[in-house]
């Protein structure tokens, strides 16, 4: 899975370990951009391979998850495993923007799909 | 706000620069992208750029941007035949551009023309009233003729309508410091805590001003704001350290006489005391004594 | 599973790769003109003034207990009193919106440039796409579907014993339509406009209507609950402190 450090560089210390939660919106933002890039950048290339490696069906759903699960863990693990001095929480990481790359997965693995196994 | 990475970065191009190492266009780029003001450099690199003619055309369109960008360059530098060269080449380019008529009043306000700038940046405004440079450069033209009523007006004025822009907060905010006019800056750095709740900076000059005004709940206050750029800047700012230290000893001489209120945090200011020393004997061991009899006389008297 | 129908690579060659391509272009091409369209307008005042304070309050109520209790008060009075404060809207006062709308024609110009410029490129690749493309299968998603979508993905081949997970060129179409979207956003950056659903969305809803916006920040400053911090940042600051000098 090339491409995926250097898809989530910009992560910043976003607030102290503290209680009271204190957040810089524009930070905030640029985290949440970083998410989505790197989540659709990964549904784009789990597509590709999905499709070159030739998986129909159900499988390649299953694909799509595993790759946005290797997502999430690679984005917290970026964090140093300490998620809620970056983002508010928990859904935050693992959910944004997992229905946005279901489109882009779709496309590419049908593209690669057919080019690779169709024709 | 310039990231410390960024500030690096910077400091590394320039270095390169500096030595020949190439790289002046980035280094530009950089310049205008952090919005920083090293008018020298810029003005002799951007400078060699203009004048060598195939550099030039290399850029393309961004010919004129770094055209103007020299021009600001050398008007703070004060070569106003640099500035009027570029300004000239500008203003062949793009006749009528508004842009290019805001670096014109720059250059009459460069050389003191004060009324003609005002002229100049009103009809402006006349224009187009939401032109927020030409707000800004009232103010500065205001300021830099010794109004300072007129640049808090103007300043004002513009706060009416552009209410959220925090850099004009922080400017009404220091011209009010300098006119002693605290309780109008506490409120600019209070406008200023509301829109970056996360800077230090603002916290310290506002503990400042309240210590600045006193009476006891403003020495509280002041105290709380000190503990708060502490907490932020994780306790390396040795003004706020201090600010600790004097403010308690203010609030103990206030109510000495009452007593009624007890201390809400009493480790505070000697945790301060302490950590100014060990700052002190890291990093410059002679001033040492200096530090311990003033921290002293302020014990004594709490 | 039916078995594999064998596909022409011409189809790959003519068909599958040129629409995908065509409509990559077509979507940087639009972004780059509707970045040429972007009118500079002079804004209304009242409008750039009341977008500043929904900013300011916005950032009042998020940072409140940043600041004293008395200057909140202050503020949150001079925002939401009943005689002049900054958020209150007289009743009745508040303009409408549509009606603002056809008074300005500048507004319905613009909004007419964004739409046309999201609408001709789609229609026109939409009836480039029926015109040379139909009639055949183009394409095959790798998963399968129920008979349910057969109208749809297969509209033009009328065979009904092929399997439903072969799909015309038109489905190979409206997929790219909608895939592309991320590719765009990773090539064009974040802000680039061509996220067509939200766009429809925002058709519906015709521009947005400041007072209510306004309307909307005074009652959630009117609700904050202002819990000064400070006193717990003084006893974090011992913490600090007390790590520091250990």
């Amino acid at each position: 899975m090339a491409g995926h450090d250097e898809s989530e560089t910009s992560g910043r210390k976003e607030s102290e370990e503290i209680d009271v939660p204190i957040f810089s919106a524009e930070n905030m933002q640029s985290n949440m951009k970083v998410i989505y890039y790197s989540r659709t950048f990964m549904s784009i290339i789990g597509g590709v391979i999905a499709g070159i490696l030739g998986f129909t069906g159900l499988t390649g759903f299953v694909i799509y998850f595993l790759v946005m699960a290797i997502t999430s863990i690679g984005l917290i693990a970026k964090t140093g495993f300490s998620i809620h001095s970056y983002f508010i929480g928990w859904s935050q990481i693992i959910l944004d923007g997992f229905l946005g790359g279901l489109m882009s997965f779709v496309l590419f693995w049908t593209f690669a799909y057919d080019i690779v196994h169709i024709f | 706000m310039v990231t410390k990475s960024e500030e690096e970065q910077l400091n590394r191009l320039e270095a390169q620069v500096d030595n020949a190492g190439g790289g002046a266009w980035e280094y530009l780029c950089l310049v205008r992208k952090l919005k920083v003001r090293r008018p020298d450099k810029v003005l002799k690199h951007g400078l060699a750029i203009l004048n060598d003619s195939k550099k030039r055309s290399a850029l393309g369109t961004e010919e004129w941007t770094l055209c103007e960008q020299v021009a600001v360059a050398a008007m703070d530098c004060q070569s106003l035949d640099v500035a009027k060269d570029c300004i000239k080449v500008l203003r062949k380019r793009f006749p009528d551009s508004k842009r290019v008529g805001r670096l014109e009043g720059m250059l009459l306000e460069a050389k003191g023309l004060w009324a003609e700038a005002e002229k100049a940046y009103s009809s402006f405004l006349e224009d187009n009233p939401f032109d927020q440079v030409i707000h800004k450069r009232r103010v500065a033209l205001a300021k830099a003729q010794g109004n300072i009523t007129t640049a808090i007006e103007c300043l004002n004025k513009y706060l009416d309508t552009f209410m959220a822009d925090h850099d004009a907060w922080r400017e009404l905010a220091e011209i009010y410091v300098s006119l002693q006019m605290y309780k109008q800056a506490a409120f600019c750095y209070e406008e200023l805590i509301l829109s970056q709740p996360t800077n230090p900076l603002h916290h310290l000059a506002y503990a400042d001003v309240l210590y600045t005004i006193g009476g006891l709940e403003n020495l509280q206050a002041a105290k709380k704001y000190y503990a708060s750029t502490i907490n932020l800047t994780g306790g390396k700012n040795r003004r706020a350290l201090f600010g600790v230290c004097l403010c308690t000893s203010a609030i103990g001489q206030l109510s000495k006489g009452r007593n009624k209120e007890d201390k809400d945090s009493p480790e505070l200011q000697s945790l301060a005391v302490a950590a100014l020393e060990k700052d002190y004997k890291q990093r410059a061991p002679g001033k040492l004594p200096l530090l311990t009899s003033a921290l002293k006389s302020l014990r004594v008297s709490s | 599973m039916a078995e594999d129908l064998v596909l022409d690579t011409a189809i790959r060659d003519w068909v599958l790769i040129p629409l995908s391509v065509v409509m990559v272009l077509i979507g940087v091409l639009r972004y780059f003109v509707s970045k040429l369209m972007r009118s500079a307008q002079i804004p209304d005042a009242k409008l750039v003034k009341e977008g500043q304070v929904i900013v300011r309050a916005r950032n009042l109520r998020a940072a409140a207990n940043f600041i004293p209790p008395k200057s909140f008060r202050a503020r949150r009075l001079y925002y939401s009193n009943e005689e002049n404060g900054l958020l209150y809207v007289p009743k009745g006062q508040a303009p409408n919106a549509q009606a603002q709308m056809f008074s300005d024609p500048n507004m319905a110009m613009d909004m007419m440039k964004k739409n046309l410029s999201m609408i001709i490129p789609q229609t026109l690749t939409f009836a480039w796409v029926n015109f040379f493309f139909s009639g055949f299968v183009a394409a095959k998603i790798p998963f399968p579907l129920t008979q349910r979508f057969r109208a749809m993905l297969q509209n033009g081949i009328d065979l009904s014993t092929v399997d439903v997970s072969y799909v015309s060129s038109r489905s190979w179409y409206f997929l790219n339509l909608f895939g592309l979207r991320g590719l765009f956003s990773i090539i064009l950056g974040e802000e680039n406009a061509t996220d067509d659903t939200q766009r429809m969305m925002q058709m519906t809803g015709f521009g947005f209507d400041p007072t209510k916006s306004l309307g909307a920040e005074k009652d959630g400053l009117d609700i904050v609950q202002h819990d000064w911090t400070m006193p717990k940042f003084e006893r974090r600051a011992e913490a600090v402190l007390r790590k520091l000098v250990r």
